[in-house]
């Protein structure tokens, strides 16, 4: 069940003095602001230069985890005449009405996070998530020699992210046939839920649970709990996540879980140069992320899709990471 | 008991007869025989149900929403109804730990205090929510639903507002006992849930204010008559709920080891639902709060019972919505009957 919140106005949009008429007004909808992954993406858009500097108007709208509510978010932006709109949606498949209103309005649409079905969609700025999935489940095969016994705590069950790192999930086990998977199961990306499912498959396999392949950090950190809870080590088991949150980036230092860092800032400030490369073409990337990953070139704005590389949390950068959180 | 009896259907005496006192015994023993047969049922099932560890895990899993589901008892016996519980579990979890942290970005000015500190700041915030949507339902006559639901979205906008929307991490190990913590291999968790469900028991059945709110609910008028101020036992049940709601979500952070602006989502409804299948009557005046414990372990012990047999979550979503069902049906039939 959905909860009925009052919007969070953004307030930055508010408190700007007033623009004139040509500065390209760009409206950014994310699906919701109650989790740190989506608050750091939006800190890090409106900390874009061209936000920053005045060059464009940007407003960040909260979709509250309602497709039906990032819906009427695009028809009011259409309604105000936006002159570019960047997009995570909630749901792959409701995203692409709303998309294909903006697209017949003449409003490019970027993507930005979060897949959408639809080629309406000027471009896309995410990050690959079956490679993702990949790679934390090779992290906690590789530490358990390939053979052993896993458990999978995963996302909301048909949720792109899910479905794709899961299918990356697979993808690694795969390489390793020796391995057995024990559990899967759905946490709904939180902590509490992921701890009392571990704590549960502790109990209904005591002693054989070998590594723990959770989609994301929330979960591999409940089911830290979990373990320490039991009165376990948690050294004896072999636990990675995704994302790079802070309180993961905080267990890789202490040496708990390993996690991969979805670099939200690139997505956020990718996306916001191409939008206004879509509106002003004589416009040139303004981010340092264009420099950070030279995997990923600008190619002069025209790519359907940027693929932002993920990061490894490792103890060599932790610090360097939790830095920039502060 | 016999208080409940006698302000929500008269005396239980005049032509019963044996039909009726079959369903009065079936109405309050009913969902024990059901806990009974489920938990049978899985010791036979599954070897790992009945070791003492998986006893501890099924008494830890039901300990915050057992809490909830007290206040909500309290709640429900006055024909009202707590909607809020979830945020307020969000908003007094935030508070306490973010007096309770070592994060230097998310600590509160001077922090971080003593654990008892920063625990009574949070029951303080779940009994000032408890207090506003109390005034709002016994001076206001605002319908319950409606002044809780104002609340549920209230708290939690004030979470996030609180906190920038971001989680606390880093408790101080001292608060962390609330949630980790164990006493003779008994966890804390369950040790307070112990404790609050004794002393509710008590109060409910053992105490003047115990037998107003039965009257309160059970014949709002003939408790104005006779004398009970009717406004201030529906005050002071907001007040016991909020308080609740603040504890089980400073046990919560404590037990997860941060406390985060979406903890508690939904929460109510398990709250509501335990109280409900403990035959608790939404029309007031009718229930125990021992009914409640046994509903809040039904739910627990049905969904560690499937994750034990690798079933998959959505017959967990399923069957509770069955129990639940069955449980008002039962409590339907009985009105009917009177």
């Amino acid at each position: 069940m959905k909860k009925t919140m009052l919007a969070i106005l953004a307030t930055t949009a508010l408190t700007m003095p007033a623009m004139a008429q040509d500065k390209p007004k760009i409206g950014a909808a994310v699906y919701g602001l109650n989790a740190e992954f989506m608050q750091i993406w939006s800190a890090a858009l409106e900390e874009h230069p061209a936000v920053k500097e005045g060059l464009v108007e940007l407003t960040i709208f909260d979709g509250r985890y309602d497709a039906l509510v990032q819906q009427e978010q695009f028809d009011t932006m259409i309604a105000q005449e936006f002159d570019a709109i960047i997009f995570v949606p909630i749901d792959i498949e409701a995203g692409a009405a709303a998309v294909e209103a903006a697209a017949a309005a003449g409003i490019p649409v970027v993507g930005s996070n979060t897949r959408v079905n639809s080629d309406k969609l000027k471009s896309y700025v995410g990050s690959d998530d079956v490679q993702s999935g990949y790679m934390e489940a090779k992290y906690v095969l590789d530490a358990i020699g390939c053979k052993g016994e896993v458990v999978i705590i995963e996302g909301p069950i048909g949720q792109s992210a899910q479905i794709s790192r899961l299918e990356g999930n697979m993808k690694a086990l795969a390489e390793c046939p020796e391995v057995k998977v024990l559990e899967q199961q759905t946490a709904n990306w939180s902590r509490a839920e992921a701890q009392t499912l571990m704590e549960n498959w502790l109990t209904a396999h005591p002693g054989e649970i070998d590594g723990i392949i959770g989609q994301n950090d929330e979960m591999a950190l409940g089911a830290i709990e979990a373990i320490k809870a039991a009165g376990l080590n948690v050294t004896d088991f072999s636990i990675a996540g995704i994302d790079g949150i802070t309180d993961a980036l905080l267990a890789v230092k202490s040496g708990d879980m390993a996690s991969i860092l979805q670099d939200a800032r690139a997505q956020a400030q990718g996306a916001m140069d191409v939008a206004i490369k879509s509106v002003t073409p004589d416009h040139e990337p303004m981010s340092d992320i264009w420099t950070t990953y030279t995997d990923m070139p600008w190619n002069g704005g025209a790519d359907a899709e940027y693929s932002v590389p993920w990061t490894p949390v490792t103890a060599d950068n932790v610090d360097a990471l939790l830095a920039l959180r502060q | 008991m016999e208080v409940k009896q006698t302000v929500a259907s008269g005396s239980e005496g005049d032509g019963g007869g044996l039909k009726r006192r079959f369903a009065v015994y079936g109405q309050k023993y009913g969902i024990l025989v059901a806990l009974v047969l489920i938990c049978l049922f899985l010791s036979v099932a599954n070897e790992y149900f009945l070791t003492a560890r998986n006893i501890t895990n099924v008494l830890r899993q039901t300990s915050i929403n057992g809490i909830l589901a007290i206040g909500m008892t309290f709640v429900i016996l006055t024909r009202g109804i707590d909607l809020s519980v979830g945020s307020v579990v969000a908003l007094a979890g935030i508070v306490a730990a973010s007096l309770a942290t070592t994060s230097s970005t998310a600590a509160a000015a001077g922090g971080p205090y003593p654990a008892v500190v920063a625990i009574a700041v949070g029951l303080l915030v779940g009994m000032a929510c408890g207090a506003v949507s109390g005034v709002v339902v016994s001076r206001f006559a605002v319908p319950a639903f409606v002044a809780t639901l104002g609340m549920l979205s209230a708290a939690r906008g004030l979470t996030l507002l609180y906190g920038g929307g971001r989680p606390v991490p880093e408790l101080t190990p001292e608060f962390r006992v609330i949630g980790t913590g164990e006493v003779a291999g008994i966890p804390v968790l369950v040790l307070i849930f112990a404790a609050v469900f004794v002393i509710a028991w008590w109060v409910l059945s053992a105490t003047r204010f115990g037998r107003h709110v039965y009257a309160a609910g059970g014949n709002p008028h003939a408790a104005t008559v006779s004398g009970i101020n009717v406004r201030r036992i529906r005050f002071l049940v907001y007040v016991i709920s909020g308080g609740l709601a603040g504890l089980a979500g400073m046990m919560l952070a404590a037990r997860t080891g941060s406390a985060l602006p979406q903890a508690g989502i939904a929460y109510e409804l398990d709250a509501i639902a335990a109280v409900v299948i403990g035959g608790t009557s939404l029309a007031g005046g009718v229930g125990r709060v021992t009914g409640t414990l046994i509903g809040a372990l039904l739910i627990s012990v049905v969904n560690n019972g499937l994750d034990l047999m690798g079933v998959e979550s959505y017959y967990q979503q399923v069957i509770k919505g069955v129990l639940i069902v069955a449980a008002v049906m039962l409590d339907q039939a009985r009105h009917r009957r009177e």
